[in-house]
């Protein structure tokens, strides 16, 4: 279990075995854009304030350091997040 | 500076720079200076569809039902889409190829105008079906005014790098006589056109497309034209990726890792970045008044569209690191991202949802984590 600090509010739990990282922040209400979902197109990219994510599949969208792609990707432990506007 | 379709050079391919070093000789990929090019054409090659696997024989019925100001919705989006296409299907080789000097990036770029070659030919493919005089379509995009006003914003960024290179490579740097006319050329001015003709493109793929995009699944949203929407579809996953490409290149480009003038040529066009953008989108805006000049679509209107406009300009412009000028952050028509999902584009209906099936089917790695929703 990790904690998942989005906009700096209240953590959300994240259990291990969940889905990627846009799922989980879906199923709890938060709104990501998103187009491929495969890491291709960046659409959905988010900055990483603190902590690490493991990427399920090497993203082929350009990803800036402090940022990361919540569609292929899961936390590995507690992570901070902020969703751009 | 000649263009050599073999260098002689014996080079480090590892140590030139993405553009405007020396002329690709051998075509190898064990060594790679941007292995993200490679990944880009392997995804693209697994993309690869022809537009008669879809069938669009229904579009034909749906089209004579559709009342005249839609008709013209649909055929203006067409006839523009064609024209990004033919620009797009020929420029990136006939500008880029002669200035690329690493071998990755030149099959990348051949790739992505091969893709582009897709997406003209699906245009014939619809506008044959659904029409039985196809060339009136064809035939109106040269005489078309608010088409040719986009087409010379799209096309001077390229013709202008096209232009100073055959220069270049024909005399070199300096004031040179042509046939009476004396033209000067720098290296460092052709770096500069070719950054701002990347961010041209860039704004070509990233804004340009979407309108039509939008108007498309509009249609295929109230189950009309969904033989276009399906074909749009696998237009819009191939372009997300040309993105991407174009994407890194100009990220690249301004890290100065790669040519460390780039870096100071991209600090120098920020502004006439930013003044592609807002003219695209101002642009983009006016097509919009266009499409709409005679009645709204159900589900979408100028207003709507023109949000939508400035929703995605933000949201390019943050990718290649400038900063979004337009106060829109909620995306006005989400609905349109669950038809830009590559994983629901279906090319025909016996395959498998999944289309990327062509590459990577077999994961050899295997983590303890996969067994993690195993229950016994």
């Amino acid at each position: 279990m990790s904690k998942v600090i989005v906009n700096a509010q209240m953590p959300l739990s994240y259990d291990s075995g969940q889905h990627n990282l846009l799922v989980f922040l879906e199923q709890h209400k938060q709104s990501v854009s998103f187009q491929c979902r495969e890491g291709f197109c960046g659409a959905c990219r988010c900055k990483l304030i603190s902590g690490e994510v493991r990427y399920l599949q090497e993203p082929l969208a350009f990803v800036r350091k402090g940022e990361f792609l919540p569609c292929c990707s899961v936390p590995i432990g507690d992570i901070s997040i902020e969703i751009p506007k | 500076m000649a263009y050599t379709t073999f260098n002689r050079n014996i080079n480090d391919q590892l140590k030139e720079p993405m553009f405007f070093g020396n002329a690709v000789n051998v075509s190898r990929y064990d060594q790679q200076k941007y292995p993200i090019f490679e990944k880009l054409i392997e995804k693209q090659l697994s993309f690869f569809w022809r537009p008669e696997e879809i069938d669009v024989s229904k579009d034909r019925i749906d089209f004579q039902q559709l009342p005249d100001h839609e008709k013209h919705i649909f055929l203006s989006n067409l006839k523009y889409q064609t024209l990004l296409d033919s620009v797009q299907g020929r420029s990136p080789n006939v500008a880029l190829l002669p200035i690329v000097s690493i071998p990755e990036l030149e099959t990348w770029i051949e790739t992505w105008a091969f893709s582009e070659t897709i997406h003209s030919r699906s245009y014939t493919h619809i506008v044959r079906n659904i029409t039985a005089e196809p060339h009136k379509v064809f035939d109106d995009i040269m005489l078309n005014e608010k088409i040719l006003e986009r087409a010379q914003d799209v096309t001077r960024y390229y013709d202008a790098l096209i232009d100073g290179v055959n220069l270049y490579q024909r005399c070199g740097e300096g004031n040179h006589n042509i046939n009476g006319n004396i033209e000067s050329i720098t290296l460092r001015e052709l770096k500069k056109r070719l950054y701002l003709c990347m961010m041209s493109v860039n704004v070509l793929e990233a804004i340009r497309f979407y309108v039509s995009f939008a108007c498309s699944f509009a249609f295929a949203e109230r189950e009309l034209m969904e033989g276009n929407a399906k074909i749009i579809r696998l237009i819009a996953r191939d372009e997300a990726l040309h993105l991407t490409g174009t994407q890194h290149i100009l990220n690249i480009m301004a890290s100065g890792d790669d040519d460390p003038e780039m870096a100071e040529i991209a600090r120098e066009c920020e502004e006439d970045a930013y003044a592609i953008f807002m003219l695209a989108a101002e642009q983009e805006k006016d097509w919009a008044a266009y499409l709409f000049k005679d009645g709204s679509m159900i589900g979408l209107n100028k207003d709507i569209l023109c949000q939508y406009v400035e929703y995605i300009t933000n949201s390019r412009m943050q990718a290649v690191g400038l900063k979004p000028r337009f106060a829109t952050t909620q995306n006005p028509i989400p609905w349109i991202n669950t038809w830009l999902v590559s994983d629901n584009v279906q090319v025909a209906p016996q395959e498998s949802e999944i289309s990327s099936y062509l590459v990577g089917q077999i994961d050899n790695e295997v983590d303890s984590d996969e067994f993690g929703d195993f229950d016994l």
